[in-house]
C-alpha cells in the first residue's frame, strides 16, 4: 500500500474475516508432544459447553485405554464408527457422512493428522473436517506440532524420528481459534513415568529417544512459536480489516529457484519458513524449464512436480519459466514481480562446467536488490536418489559416441586415401567435416567427442612423425592447435545447433498436437460429439484410457469413453462426483478417494463446470504431458460449455418459430376471416339501406360479392380444419384405386367458376396406371395447387395440368404463368401461413393451401415439389407424385 | 351547401369492399373515387381534392399510418380511417395523427355513411365557427365563456370548462385521451388518463340530464371521447 493512499481496509482480509455463510468453525488444540493432554483438554472443553445445552457430539476420540479421558466421554453422545473393508479386514473408521447426516452443532474429532484406512473417502483426516465444516458444523480437533508439515524436516533434525503423518500448514491457518496446550517438559516426562502417556510397546525404544528432555524443549519452544504466530496472524488480520498501517513488512515477495533434485523439498519448505519470518510474505516457486537442455528423466520430474505440489499444500504459489539462461530467467522474474528475496539450493545447478561461474556467484553478481538465501542443507535421505539426473540420456549417448567414431574413422579413411594428393591443411579439412557431421546428426556431445578423436588422430597419423604424439615441426604444432580448438568450436556449434532444432521440432509437434486436437473439437457437432473427441484426444494424449462425465437430469452421466466403456464402478463413479461437486481433482493420485482407478478433473468452462475428465493415473508422467493435458482439459470444457450455449440457442431458436408461428395464425384468422366478413356486411346493409335506389344490375353483382365471399370465408374455414387435422394427426386416409385423371377432372371443375379468362390445358395421356390414394384428400391438395396458380397468373394465361408417368411414379404436373417464385422462397413455399405479396384479388387466401397440399400428398406416400421459373423467367410448375404399387388392380384380375 | 355532389376517395386494397362501397356511396348521393393503394389514393386526393377521405389501415404497399401522415402535409378534409379491432394501437396513432374518426371492420354501411356525414358537417361549421353552441337546454357562450342549462348558469371549474371547449370544438369527431390531455393538461401528461375520467364524471354531473346515461358526451373506449349534443 502506498503511503499517500488513503487507508481503506483490505478486502481481502475482510473477505477473510466473514465467516463462509454455512461454514462451520475449527478449533483446534495444539500441544508439542503426545501426552500433554490435548485430548482430555478438548473433552473437558466439550462438557462444559454441552452443560450450557450445546449440542456436541465425539465424532472420534482415542483414549489410548486413559481412564481419565474414558471418564470424561461419559455422558457425551459418541458416534459409532463406519466399517472399512481393507484387504480382508475390515477396520472402523470415523463415520464423515453419519457426521454430516446427524448435523450436530459441535462435533470432536481427535488426531487431525491421522491418515484414513486406505478405501476412506479421503486420505487423511483433516480432510474429512474440511468437509464437515464446509457442511456447516463447528469441529475440535487435537494436532501436536511436530505434524506440521513445514516442520517435518526440523522435527527430524531435532528427534531423528520422520514424521509419516503429516498436516499441510494450511490446514492449520485454517483455524479459527487455537488452543495451546502446554505443559513443563519435566511435568510431561513425569507423566510419561507414571505411564500416562501412551505408546505401545514396540516403539517404546524410539518414544524413549523421542522423549528426551532436550527434544522436548525444542518441540515446546515450536509449538508456542506457531501459537504465537497465529496469534500474530489474527492480529495482523484485525488491522488489515481496519485499515491500520502496520508495521507488517509490506512489499517482502520471495522466490524459491527448484531445480529437478533432491533438495526441491526442502527449498519449499525454506520458502514456506522465510515467508512465516516475513509475516506471510508471499512466496512463489519457481522452476526454470531451459529448451536447451535434455528432458530430465522420470524421477527427476516427478520429484520437481512432488516439490511443485507441495508449494501449492504449504500455500505457495508456483510458475514455471522458461529461458534457456537460468540466471537471467530468474531474474527477470524477480525483477517483474519486484522479488525482494530469492532462495536457491547449492546443489540447485550440476556444475557441469568448471569454467562456468556458480549459479550463486552469478546471481550474486547479478541480483540487485534481492537478498540470496542459500539452502546448504543435506538432500533429504531418500531411498534411491540418484545423483545424476541425466540417467536416461546415458543409454543412448553411447550410440552417438560410437557413432561420432565411426564418422571419424571414415573421415581418417579418406584422409589415407588422399594423403599422397592432398597436404595437411586439406586432410585436416576431412576431419572437420566428419566433426560437422557428428555435430548436424548425433549432437552437442558426440560432435565434442569427434572433435577430440580427430585431433588426435590427425596428430598420430598425418603430423610428422607420423603414427607418434609427438609433432616434429614447430609449424605443425600451430596447425594442430588451430586445428583442435577449430574441431571443438565447430563440434559445439553445430551439435547445439542440432539440439535445439530438436527442440524446437519436439515443442513445434506438441503446439501442432494441441492445435489439431483444439481444431477437431471446435469441429465437433453437439454436446455428446464434443465428449467423444475429448475422451478420444485425452486418451491419445495420455496412451491409456480416458472417460468424459457431463451432467445429465440431476447427476453427472458417463457421456464419452475411449476405448468405450459401459459404466465406472461405484467407487469411481464417487471420486467423478466429488470432483465435479467440490470442482477439485480427486481419484488416484490425489487426496480425495485415492483407491479409485481414475484421476478425475473437474472441466472449468468459462462460465461453469462442463463436466468431469478421468484419466488413468499412470498416464501423465512427464511435467510437458501434463500441461498438454491440462491445456487439452481447458479446451475440451470451453468446447463442452460452448455445444451446451449450442443446444440452449437451438431450443430457443424453435420456440421463436412455434411463436412466430401461433402470431402468424392470429394474423391470418382475424385478416382472412374479417375481410370476406366486412365485404358479405357492407353489401348487405347496401342492400338493405339502398337497395330501393339500385338497378337490378347492381344489385344482382352485391349478391354474387355475398355469395362469392361466403365461399371464401368456408374454404377459408375449410383449410383450417384440414390443417387442424393434419397437424393433430387426426387424418385419416381412406386410400383406394384411383384414375389420377378422374381425379384431376374433378378439381379442374371445382375451380373453374373462378378461372374467368385463364384457359386450362389438360396433358393427360390415354394410358395411366392406377395408383392407390385417398380420392378426396387428393382432389383437395390438387384444387389448392389449382386455386393457387389462379391467384398468381394474370388474367387470359393458361394453366396447364398435366399426368404422366414413369417407372415407379405416377406424376402430376400443374404450371402456370405467372411471375414465378424467387429460388430463395421455392423452399418454403409449402410452409404455413406463407403468401406471396401481389396475389391477383380473387385468390388471396390465408397462405394454407399448399402446406396442406403437401400435408395431404404426403400422408397419402406421395411427394411433391415446386419448380420456378420454368419459361423465360416466368411461371411455377407443381409436381405430385404418387408411388406406384407393385401389383396393379389389372395384374390381380 | 355546393352545388356538386361530395366526392368521396375510398382507399382500399380489398376489391369486394370498394363493390359495395361504390352502389351505396352513389345511392346516398355521393361521388365514388376508388383507389387501390396508398400510392394511388395520394394521388388521386392531390387531383381530384375530394371533400372526404376513407382510409383503410391495411395497405400493402405503405404502412396506413405513414400515408395518413402524407395526406396531412397537404390535404386538409375530413379523413375516415378503416380499421381492424386487433389494431387498436394503430387506430388512436392515427386520430392522434389527424384522421377524423374511424369505423371497425366488419362495418354497416349505415354506420360508415353517418360518421362521415359528422366528419363533413364539422368541418363546415368550423369554417363557419359559431361562439354559442346550445344542445338542448344546455347553453355554451365562447365569448363570455358562460355555460347555462336552462337559464341556470353553471359554475365549472377552468379545467371542466376547457374541456367542454375541446369536446365541443370536435363536434362530433371523437378526441382522443392524448388530444384531450394536450390541450387541457400540457404536453407532459399526455399519459394521465386518470385526470380525463375524473373530470369528464364531474362534467356529466354538471351538464348531463342523466349523467348516469350521458346523451352529450359519449365515451369511445380506449380511444377518447365525442361530443353528441
Amino acid at each position: 500500500m502506498s503511503p499517500d493512499e488513503p487507508l481503506r481496509p483490505d478486502p481481502d482480509a475482510l473477505l477473510a474475516a466473514t465467516p463462509r455463510p454455512g461454514r462451520g468453525r475449527l478449533k483446534v488444540f495444539l500441544g508439542m508432544a503426545p501426552g500433554v493432554g490435548k485430548t482430555y483438554e478438548m473433552l473437558r472443553a466439550a462438557r462444559r459447553r454441552k452443560a450450557e445445552g450445546g449440542d456436541v457430539v465425539v465424532g472420534v476420540v482415542e483414549t489410548h485405554g486413559r481412564r481419565e479421558t474414558q471418564s470424561l466421554l461419559r455422558g457425551l453422545d459418541v458416534m459409532g464408527r463406519a466399517p472399512i473393508d481393507y484387504r480382508g479386514r475390515t477396520l472402523l473408521e470415523f463415520d464423515i457422512d453419519g457426521a454430516i447426516a446427524r448435523r450436530p452443532e459441535l462435533l470432536l474429532v481427535d488426531e487431525y493428522a491421522h491418515s484414513n484406512v486406505p478405501g476412506s473417502r479421503h486420505e487423511k483426516r483433516w480432510q474429512d473436517v474440511e468437509e464437515i465444516l464446509g457442511a456447516g458444523i463447528d469441529v475440535w480437533t487435537t494436532l501436536n506440532v511436530q505434524h506440521l508439515e513445514s516442520l517435518k524436516e526440523v522435527v527430524w533434525r531435532i528427534t531423528g524420528v520422520r514424521q509419516r503423518e503429516t498436516v499441510p500448514d494450511s490446514a492449520l491457518s485454517r483455524a479459527d481459534e487455537i488452543e495451546l496446550i502446554d505443559i513443563t517438559p519435566s511435568e510431561l516426562r513425569q507423566r510419561m513415568a507414571e505411564g500416562k502417556v501412551y505408546m505401545a510397546d514396540t516403539a517404546r525404544i524410539a518414544a524413549e529417544r523421542f522423549f528426551k528432555p532436550e527434544n522436548l524443549t525444542a518441540l515446546r519452544e515450536l509449538a508456542l512459536r506457531r501459537a504465537a504466530q497465529t496469534v500474530d496472524d489474527q492480529l495482523l488480520g484485525a488491522m488489515k480489516r481496519a485499515g491500520v498501517q502496520g508495521p507488517w513488512a509490506a512489499g517482502e515477495r520471495i522466490l524459491v529457484l527448484v531445480g529437478p533434485d533432491a533438495v526441491a523439498g526442502s527449498l519449499v519448505r525454506a520458502g514456506r519458513r522465510l515467508s512465516d519470518m516475513m509475516m506471510d510474505a508471499p512466496w512463489v516457486v519457481a522452476h526454470v524449464e531451459r529448451p536447451n537442455a535434455p528432458a530430465p528423466s522420470p524421477t527427476a520430474s516427478a520429484r520437481l512436480n512432488d516439490a511443485l505440489k507441495l508449494a501449492d499444500q504449504l500455500g505457495g504459489s508456483t510458475v514455471v519459466l522458461t529461458g534457456d539462461d537460468l540466471v537471467t530467467a530468474t531474474l527477470d522474474y524477480a525483477r517483474l514481480n519486484n522479488v525482494t528475496q530469492i532462495v536457491v539450493g547449492k546443489s540447485t545447478l550440476p556444475r557441469r562446467n568448471p569454467f562456468r561461474k556458480s549459479l550463486i556467484t552469478s546471481l550474486l553478481d547479478a541480483s540487485q536488490g534481492a537478498a540470496l538465501h542459500v539452502v546448504t542443507e543435506q538432500a533429504e535421505a531418500e531411498p534411491a536418489a540418484p545423483r545424476t539426473p541425466r540417467r536416461s540420456l546415458r543409454s543412448w549417448p553411447w550410440m552417438g559416441h560410437l557413432g561420432a567414431l565411426g564418422l571419424v574413422g571414415l573421415a581418417t579413411a579418406v584422409a589415407a586415401l588422399t594423403d599422397r594428393i592432398s597436404d595437411d591443411a586439406n586432410l585436416a579439412m576431412f576431419f572437420m567435416l566428419g566433426v560437422l557431421a557428428s555435430g548436424l546428426t548425433l549432437g552437442l556431445w558426440p560432435a565434442l567427442t569427434a572433435a577430440a578423436v580427430s585431433a588426435f588422430v590427425y596428430n598420430f597419423f598425418f603430423l610428422d612423425p607420423r603414427l607418434t604424439i609427438w609433432i616434429g615441426h614447430p609449424a605443425d604444432v600451430l596447425t594442430f592447435a588451430v586445428f583442435f580448438v577449430a574441431a571443438l568450436v565447430t563440434g559445439w556449434l553445430t551439435g547445439r545447433v542440432r539440439d535445439q532444432g530438436r527442440a524446437v521440432s519436439r515443442r513445434a509437434a506438441a503446439v501442432a498436437a494441441l492445435l489439431a486436437a483444439s481444431r477437431r473439437l471446435s469441429s465437433a457437432v453437439g454436446h455428446a460429439a464434443a465428449a467423444q473427441v475429448l475422451a478420444e484426444q485425452l486418451a491419445a494424449a495420455t496412451n491409456g484410457a480416458a472417460v468424459v462425465l457431463t451432467p445429465g437430469e440431476d447427476d453427472i452421466v458417463l457421456s464419452a469413453a475411449a476405448p468405450p466403456l459401459d459404466a465406472l464402478t461405484s467407487m469411481d463413479f464417487a471420486a467423478a462426483r466429488w470432483a465435479w461437486e467440490k470442482g477439485e481433482p480427486a481419484g488416484a493420485g490425489t487426496g480425495t478417494l485415492p483407491n479409485s482407478a481414475w484421476t478425475f478433473r473437474p472441466l472449468q468452462g468459462g462460465k461453469a463446470r462442463a463436466g468431469v475428465a478421468g484419466v488413468e493415473p499412470h498416464a501423465v508422467q512427464a511435467e510437458e504431458d501434463a500441461r498438454f493435458v491440462g491445456a487439452l482439459l481447458d479446451q475440451g470444457a470451453v468446447a463442452l460449455e460452448r455445444a451446451e450455449f449450442a443446444a440452449q440457442a437451438a431450443d430457443a431458436q424453435a420456440l421463436l418459430r412455434s411463436d412466430r408461428l401461433r402470431s402468424a395464425l392470429l394474423n391470418s384468422v382475424s385478416h382472412d376471416l374479417r375481410t370476406p366478413l366486412s365485404t358479405v356486411l357492407g353489401s348487405v346493409t347496401t342492400l338493405l339501406d339502398y337497395g330501393k335506389s339500385l338497378d337490378k344490375a347492381t344489385q344482382r353483382d352485391l349478391m354474387l360479392s355475398i355469395r362469392e365471399e361466403a365461399e371464401r370465408l368456408n374454404r377459408y374455414v375449410g383449410d383450417l380444419l384440414d390443417m387442424t387435422r393434419l397437424e393433430g394427426g387426426a387424418l385419416v386416409t381412406r386410400r383406394d384405386w384411383v384414375d389420377l385423371r378422374d381425379v384431376l377432372r374433378a378439381a379442374v371443375d371445382r375451380v373453374s367458376r373462378r378461372l374467368e379468362t385463364r384457359q386450362i390445358i389438360r396433358d393427360f395421356p390415354p394410358e395411366l396406371t392406377m395408383v392407390k390414394a385417398d380420392p378426396s384428400l387428393l382432389e383437395q391438395a390438387l384444387v389448392n395447387i389449382l386455386e393457387n396458380a389462379v391467384a398468381y397468373s394474370p388474367d387470359g394465361s393458361r394453366i396447364e395440368v398435366a399426368a404422366y408417368e414413369d417407372r415407379a411414379n405416377v406424376v402430376i404436373a400443374i404450371e402456370d404463368e405467372g411471375r414465378g417464385i424467387p429460388t430463395a422462397e421455392l423452399e418454403r413455399v409449402f410452409e404455413k401461413f406463407r403468401r406471396m405479396e401481389e396475389a391477383t384479388d380473387r385468390g388471396k387466401g390465408a397462405g394454407l393451401g399448399l402446406a396442406i397440399s403437401k400435408g395431404f400428398v404426403e400422408a397419402m406416400g406421395g411427394r411433391i415439389a415446386a419448380a420456378s421459373p420454368i419459361h423465360d423467367g416466368r411461371g411455377t410448375r407443381i409436381l405430385i407424385s404418387l408411388p406406384k404399387e407393385h401389383q396393379t388392380p389389372e395384374q390381380l384380375l | 351547401m355546393s352545388a356538386h355532389k361530395p366526392r368521396v376517395l375510398v382507399i382500399d386494397d380489398e376489391p369486394q369492399i370498394h363493390r359495395f362501397l361504390g352502389p351505396a356511396l352513389e345511392a346516398a348521393g355521393y361521388e365514388h373515387v376508388r383507389a387501390d393503394t396508398a400510392t394511388e389514393g395520394l394521388r388521386e386526393i392531390a387531383r381530384k381534392a375530394p371533400d372526404a377521405v376513407v382510409l383503410d389501415l391495411g395497405l400493402p404497399d405503405m404502412d396506413g399510418k405513414a400515408a395518413l401522415e402524407k395526406a396531412r402535409a397537404f390535404y386538409d378534409g375530413p379523413i375516415l380511417i378503416l380499421s381492424a379491432r386487433d389494431r387498436e394501437t394503430e387506430k388512436i396513432d392515427a386520430l392522434d395523427l389527424g384522421a377524423d374518426d374511424y369505423v371497425e371492420k366488419p362495418f354497416g354501411v349505415g354506420e360508415l355513411l353517418a360518421r362521415l356525414r359528422v366528419a363533413m358537417r364539422h368541418r363546415l361549421h368550423r369554417v363557419g365557427a359559431e361562439p354559442i353552441v346550445e344542445a338542448g337546454d344546455l347553453r355554451i357562450d365562447m365569448i363570455k365563456r358562460l355555460v347555462s342549462k336552462a337559464g341556470v348558469a353553471l359554475h365549472l371549474s377552468p379545467k371542466e370548462y376547457d374541456l367542454l371547449v375541446q369536446l365541443v370544438e370536435g363536434s362530433g369527431k371523437v378526441v382522443t385521451h392524448r388530444q384531450l390531455l394536450t390541450a387541457v393538461w400540457g404536453p407532459a401528461h399526455t399519459e394521465d388518463v386518470q385526470y380525463l375520467r375524473v373530470f369528464i364524471a364531474q362534467l356529466r354531473q354538471k351538464i348531463e340530464p342523466d349523467p348516469s346515461a350521458p346523451t352529450l358526451i359519449a365515451t369511445e373506449p380506449g380511444v377518447g371521447y365525442r361530443w353528441l349534443g
